[in-house]
């Protein structure tokens, strides 16, 4: 993975950077020493390292606008960090900047049942918002599998979504505000405890813009009523097109469901391995559908869509009765990347959003892409919004598995966006998936982007060698973009 | 004034901002020009008329997606959504009427782009959650495409929600992608009569916050605005309303009304409104029909639901009697005098004092002068503002789209 | 990517079993970071190098590279708790603990402390675990109180945590048998350890009582001492390893004789320890056999009582409301979880768990001692935990635990063994009785 070559004038500095970020970061808020740097050099993707010149954990805003201050001044480059479970290098750090790790900005400020907000600095995890306030009968609705650990700040820069926001969106739909410092320090709020933007809809662009565009540094997020009660079905079906058919069928009737999650077979078998909760083995796909509210509405739909799914051809089907049965149903499902782990070496999460009535066509041409780069392929597929997750079985020990695995990937990611979808759902671009980018989108449609992120970051400081494949010089309003032949690193057109 | 382009797709669309470009001219851009009353009065060199560009050109029930062109009447496409029992959730307003003009003549570009809200906003989120992909053509003449069909989309930028609500100053829009939901098959509203505007926020937010009874819209309509409603059973009470809507199956609805009048007890005045004049009622806290027949200006406030009565006690008599609240108490509708300054200073005044910047106020409203001559939209914090000032240039470098429609008249280069 | 972290560990050594396990645990590793959420040092700290993944990380390098470990290196894992909490939440089963072990023994081998520190952990290693030894210097404490404000963290730490005053020394640190009340039904041989007899010899008091009653022949063996515990979390593997040899030998000698049904451990702390001696001599040819049958009978007080085919005695319910505090070296060091819940229950006692009941209360061996002000921000946060549900008594199976915790709240704090054998009929719990004495105006 290339990354934009580094500046060695920046690195033969390092010394004085550090001993001036120590003066802003007192304490042992400033690493340099190798061996600890070495903590850092990845996140949830691991394929791809890099040491960076030095991590600050700043404990204020005040020390996140210094530091970004100075770096700004001195052309520093800085790349965010939250929990660093991004599964697209969204922290991979550079060898000529540092990591700003946003750990200790793990505080619940406050919680606001009467305005049903919470005010949330961005390394508080995601469960730990529903946890707090869980027991007076809220939760935090974007579930994303990681949950336990990543970061609303994590969640806020990928747009994060999990299984249920088939209902009730992403992080974009379940934020009301948030305060950010900007690559020159100064330190903007948006949005807040109200509904609606007063102008522009910044929150909303801030909202996955992968840590390109500030620092966060606290976050207003809605929290909802738990609702009244939870029931599952869980459907066999004897091949993925009559599975996705019946999700068809489901939201033709004007049915939207709380989650809808199918597993293929390879995925099934791993899960059911891995934690036993009974899932049938002699179907083709599991389609897993959830519903939430009141009993009386919950059990209605239950039926509803039991019979819609006999007549799509359920070859299986069972109901949960308990809350103990709904979790068993989700167990598999929910520990698919670790089933995974236990049946391959290694494995390769991919992340696509296809236009759901796709489903069979992408699956018949995965499979085939899989006989073609001789990996197996295990689906785990949010059949709700169409977003997919192919775990690519690999073995790194094995010459070149790794750079088949890559390929397949991309293949699969070129797959989505020609079946009229898009590159990633809810991972992110990262470094994963920045040189398939001009497969979905012009140089026209690239260049208004990265307009937007001169706005933000003029000098291309804040989280380089991310989502975008090229950088463009940020040219006064008013101008045409500079081209580039006249790039100030033209060596760095592409990386 | 000036010349007039009416292109017919989105290359004609391009040559005609090209042209603009060459020509150093301003732009106003409008579908049929029925939401010019809000924001800043717009004078432009020329214009961009994009109903030519009309027509639903994708539209996949299943797949809970459709895709419009801008200058499709909103008319059309409610017709085409009825039909397939499905709806826009967050209720786009109609304030044609409001404004003097006949109802229901608007485009969804215009919808869009001036991305206001309903009730509804309160549960299923606004305009900006539902738009999933903006075609449009830059500034700089350019065709770019953004976001996608798909709601689960991170690929790059999200720029659809920067554009939608930005009153035609960003681009030309010329294809929209729209997320549908299903129309709930039954609804109700439970009206409880006599609550004074304190005790309808604190009841409305108790059964948001101690119960899990899914109420999709809630408003309070104080004595004053509840008797010009057009539901006889609202204007007949001659009493404030606080309103209460349950959309769903129908069994659902009908527990979600019991569960409701568990809330408020025997001891309070409450009645039960059908279906028919659910929808008729909501359409009017919808489009603000309270205001129709004065022709004073009119604010639409958005707060932190807690601080909404404080507000209006704090605003006093003085100002108005004429107000109501939706989303909670989340959101205010204020009548303001009509002389001076229609009420800005005492109105954002007061916001400031008691949200201390959480919050704001916008003119939906008022003559053309009055419109030229304060801030329509609330100003934005210093930095923001230099933020958003850099933002528009990046998209619009001239600041030849719709100059001056939402803040002051930047010097173009 | 679900890709293992490579190693690529020093191949000479590779057929030590410390290191085949090390690598193994690192190559399981996924980096997908959920060993954040539950660390205790990460939840305070929010610095990578003070969670599970990061300290893998470091390990990893540090073994890779061979030589002397970096000091930020050794800051960290000594930082460490070994409580085992990333273990539970791992959905790749990385066994964390190997590789923590390996690496304290890599650090005491190959890392030179400044000798103030290596001095104190001498000491703690030396004195802890000889009973005699520790009771002369507790009844020495009293003279450094006085001056525990102006002592350096540890010292002061130390010394603020010695007792008021002295429990008298029970009877059963002498090896012998007590014999069962009535039919004899089973024998268990009870490891009495170190310091809890010396700080709080009534539980081992109540433990034969309570077992003699059942019809349990409880053996205290000549010969055994310390678990090995401290000194293995300290990095000193020789020790450890003596330690351990000396309990094996003793009891392999009453499983040959007349049999045992079970080694029970009334400090879970120590428990955790029994149970691994299978894989400290795994590859011994001589100690190998003996120790895996000692660590198959070890087993948690609870667990034996669970495993007991009688019905307990419940003569005198009390309906109390319990806070039950897992200590980590049950609840994640041994999946223990239920048991000891269950047991309160069925004795009558109204049992809650408290928030956050994964996280450790910071007594972690001698960690209180040796990392005083992480382990007080964990106790402060442990202790309002568990006061939050406003319980009549704590309730916990590890002697640790109830030191750590006592030293925070006004809430008697007793071991689960001592609200069982009191709801059997046996006395009242000291700590119980003090505190209703302290209401009373006493």
């Amino acid at each position: 993975m290339l990354m934009p070559a580094a500046d060695a004038a920046i690195i033969g500095r390092r010394k004085e950077f550090v001993a001036e970020l120590r003066k802003m970061v007192p304490g042992e808020g400033v690493i340099d020493d190798d061996a600890s740097l070495a903590a850092y050099e990845c996140d949830g993707l691991m394929a791809y390292r890099q040491r960076p010149l030095a991590v600050v954990l700043p404990e204020t805003v005040e020390q996140v606008s210094q530091v970004l201050g100075y770096c700004h001044r001195e052309g520093l480059k800085v790349v965010p960090r939250g929990s660093g479970t991004s599964l697209s290098g969204g922290a991979l750090p550079l060898a000529d900047g540092i990591v700003m790790a946003m750990g200790k900005f793990n505080k619940i400020l406050e919680v606001d049942y009467a305005n049903r907000c919470a005010v949330v600095q961005p390394c508080v995890t995601n469960a730990a918002v529903t946890e707090r306030v869980t027991s007076e009968g809220f939760y935090y609705a974007p579930d994303p599998s990681s949950q336990i650990i990543c970061s609303i700040g994590g969640n806020v820069a990928e747009n994060a979504g999990g299984v249920h926001c088939l209902k009730y969106g992403t992080t974009s739909n379940n934020i009301l505000g948030l305060q950010m410092v900007l690559m020159d320090g100064s330190v903007v709020r948006m949005g807040g405890k109200h509904l609606d933007a007063q102008s522009l809809d910044m929150l909303g662009l801030i909202c996955g813009s992968e840590g390109l565009l500030g620092v966060v540094t606290e976050i207003t997020v809605r929290v909802l009523r738990t609702p009244e009660t939870q029931r599952a079905l869980l459907l066999g079906f004897s091949d993925v097109e009559s599975a996705g058919a019946c999700v068809a069928k489901v939201i033709a009737e004007g049915v939207v469901p709380a989650a809808m999650e199918i597993m293929d077979r390879t995925a099934i078998h791993a899960a059911e391995a891995f934690v036993k909760v009974g899932y049938p083995l002699d179907v083709e796909a599991l389609l897993l559908i959830e519903f939430d509210g009141s009993p009386v509405e919950v059990d209605h739909f239950i039926a509803m869509v039991n019979e819609i799914a006999k007549k799509a051809g359920a070859v299986s089907s069972q109901q949960s009765n308990s809350e103990e049965e709904r979790k068993n149903f989700w167990a598999g499902r929910k520990a698919a990347f670790p089933a995974i782990g236990k049946i391959s070496p290694d494995y390769y999460c991919m992340d696509g959003t296809i236009p759901r009535s796709k489903l069979p066509q992408a699956l018949r041409k995965i499979s085939e892409l899989s006989d073609e780069f001789g990996l197996e392929v295990a689906n785990v597929f949010h059949a709700g919004d169409g977003n997919l997750h192919p775990m690519v079985l690999y073995n790194a020990d094995k010459d070149g598995d790794l750079e088949k695995a890559e390929q397949f990937g991309a293949a699969i990611l070129t797959l989505c966006v020609e079946l009229g979808g898009v590159l990633t759902g809810e991972h992110g671009v990262g470094v994963e998936k920045r040189d398939l980018m001009e497969v979905q989108f012009t140089e026209a449609d690239l260049d208004q982007q990265l307009r937007v992120k001169c706005v933000f970051d003029d000098q291309g400081l804040l989280n380089p060698g991310k989502v975008f494949p090229k950088l463009r010089r940020c040219a006064e309003g008013g101008k045409m973009h500079v081209h580039h032949g006249e790039l100030r690193f033209p060596d760095i057109e592409r990386y | 004034m000036g010349e007039v382009f009416r292109p017919k797709n989105s290359d004609e669309v391009s040559s005609a901002v090209k042209d603009a470009l060459n020509m150093k001219a301003s732009l106003e851009l409008f579908g049929q020009g029925t939401r010019r009353s809000l924001g800043r009065p717009v004078k432009a060199d020329a214009s961009l008329d994009m109903s030519a560009l009309t027509g639903v050109q994708m539209y996949e029930p299943e797949e809970l997606v459709m895709v419009v062109a801008p200058g499709t009447p909103m008319r059309e496409i409610s017709q085409v959504l009825i039909e397939h029992n499905q709806q826009l959730a967050f209720e786009p307003p109609d304030y044609g009427p409001l404004w003097g003009l006949p109802a229901d003549e608007g485009t969804v570009g215009g919808m869009i782009m001036t991305g206001r809200n309903g009730p509804r906003r309160l549960s299923a989120g606004g305009v900006r959650d539902y738009v999933l992909g903006v075609k449009g053509v830059n500034g700089f003449g350019e065709l770019f495409v953004s976001g996608g069909r798909v709601v689960k989309n991170v690929t790059g930028f999200d720029l659809p929600k920067i554009l939608t609500g930005s009153f035609g100053t960003l681009c030309a829009a010329t294809e929209i992608t729209l997320k549908l939901l299903p129309l709930p098959p039954e609804a109700a509203t439970l009206v409880v009569s006599g609550l004074k505007d304190g005790q309808a926020v604190a009841a409305m937010t108790r059964v948001l916050t101690e119960t899990s009874i899914p109420v999709s819209s809630a408003a309070h309509l104080p004595a004053e605005i509840a008797k010009l409603s057009r539901v006889d059973s609202i204007s007949a009470r001659q009493n404030s309303a606080t309103l209460l809507r349950v959309e769903g199956f129908g069994p659902s609805v009908e527990s979600g009304i019991q569960g409701l009048k568990k809330v408020f007890g025997s001891l309070s005045d409450m009645f039960v409104l059908d279906k028919a004049e659910t929808q008729q009622l909501w359409k009017e806290v919808t489009n603000a029909s309270f205001f129709i027949q004065t022709e004073k200006p009119i604010w639409k406030l958005s707060v932190p639901p807690s601080e909404a009565a404080a507000i209006i006690s704090k605003l006093g008599k003085g100002l108005t009697t004429q107000y109501f609240y939706d989303w909670a108490g989340g959101a205010i509708w204020i009548e303001a005098p009509a002389s001076g300054d229609a009420g800005e200073a005492a109105i954002r005044g007061t916001l400031d004092s008691v949200v201390v910047g959480d919050g704001h106020a916008t003119l939906i409203r008022a003559s053309e002068e009055v419109r030229a001559n304060i801030a329509p939209f609330h100003p934005l914090s210093p930095v923001l503002a230099a933020v958003e000032d850099r933002l528009r240039k990046q998209f619009d470098p001239q600041g030849m789209f719709n100059p001056g429609r939402m803040y002051g008249v930047r010097n173009a280069n | 990517m679900g890709c293992e972290m490579q190693t690529s560990l020093n191949k000479v050594q590779h057929c030590e079993p410390e290191i085949v396990a090390s690598e193994k645990a690192i190559r399981t590793c996924v980096h997908c970071g959920f060993c954040l959420a539950t660390c205790p040092t990460y939840v305070l700290l929010g610095d990578e190098l003070d969670s599970p993944r990061g300290r893998i990380y470091q390990m990893k390098e540090m073994l890779e590279k061979g030589g002397a470990p970096s000091p930020e290196t050794v800051k960290h894992v000594d930082r460490c708790l070994s409580c085992l909490a990333c273990m539970t939440t791992c959905p790749s089963g990385v066994n964390y603990m190997r590789l923590v072990d390996h690496a304290r023994a890599y650090i005491e081998e190959n890392h030179k402390r400044p000798l103030m520190d290596r001095m104190m952990r001498s000491f703690l290693a030396f004195a802890l675990p000889r009973r005699n030894l520790f009771r002369f210097l507790l009844r020495l404490s009293p003279m450094g109180k006085p001056f525990a404000g102006v002592l350096p963290g540890r010292l002061k730490a130390m010394v603020s945590m010695a007792p008021q005053s002295m429990p008298a020394r029970h009877e059963s640190e002498s090896p012998q048998i007590f014999r069962a009340h009535g039919e004899r039904k089973g024998r268990i041989a009870l490891l009495i350890g170190c310091a809890q007899p010396v700080l709080a010899p009534h539980i081992n008091e109540t433990a034969i009582r309570y077992f003699n009653r059942l019809g349990m022949d409880v053996i205290v063996s000549e010969g055994v001492g310390c678990c090995g515990a401290l000194p293995h979390h300290l990095g000193k593997v020789d020790q450890s390893h003596e330690m351990a040899k000396a309990n094996i030998r003793a009891w392999i000698k009453e499983i040959d004789g007349e049999g045992l049904d079970a080694i029970m451990v009334t400090a879970s702390g120590c428990g955790t320890s029994l149970k691994d001696y299978g894989f400290m001599f795994a590859e011994d040819p001589e100690w190998s056999e003996p120790a895996s049958k000692v660590a198959a009978l070890s087993k948690d007080v609870s667990e034996v009582l669970s495993e007991l085919v009688l019905p307990l005695p419940v003569d005198n319910p009390r309906d109390l409301v319990v806070a039950y505090q897992s200590a980590c070296s049950l609840q994640h060091g041994q999946k223990v979880t239920k048991e000891p819940v269950q047991l309160l229950k069925a004795a009558g006692y109204r049992v809650l768990e408290p928030q956050e009941k994964h996280l450790c209360c910071g007594s972690a061996g001698t960690y209180n001692i040796l990392q005083p002000e992480i382990a007080n921000q964990l106790r402060e946060r442990k202790v309002a935990a568990l006061e939050s549900l406003k319980p009549d008594v704590i309730a916990t199976g590890n002697l640790g635990c109830m030191a750590q915790v006592s030293q925070r709240t006004d809430v008697p704090v007793v071991h689960t063994l001592e609200l069982l054998d009191w709801a059997a009929g046996g006395p009242v719990p000291a700590a119980i009785k003090d505190s209703l004495l302290t209401e009373n105006g006493d």
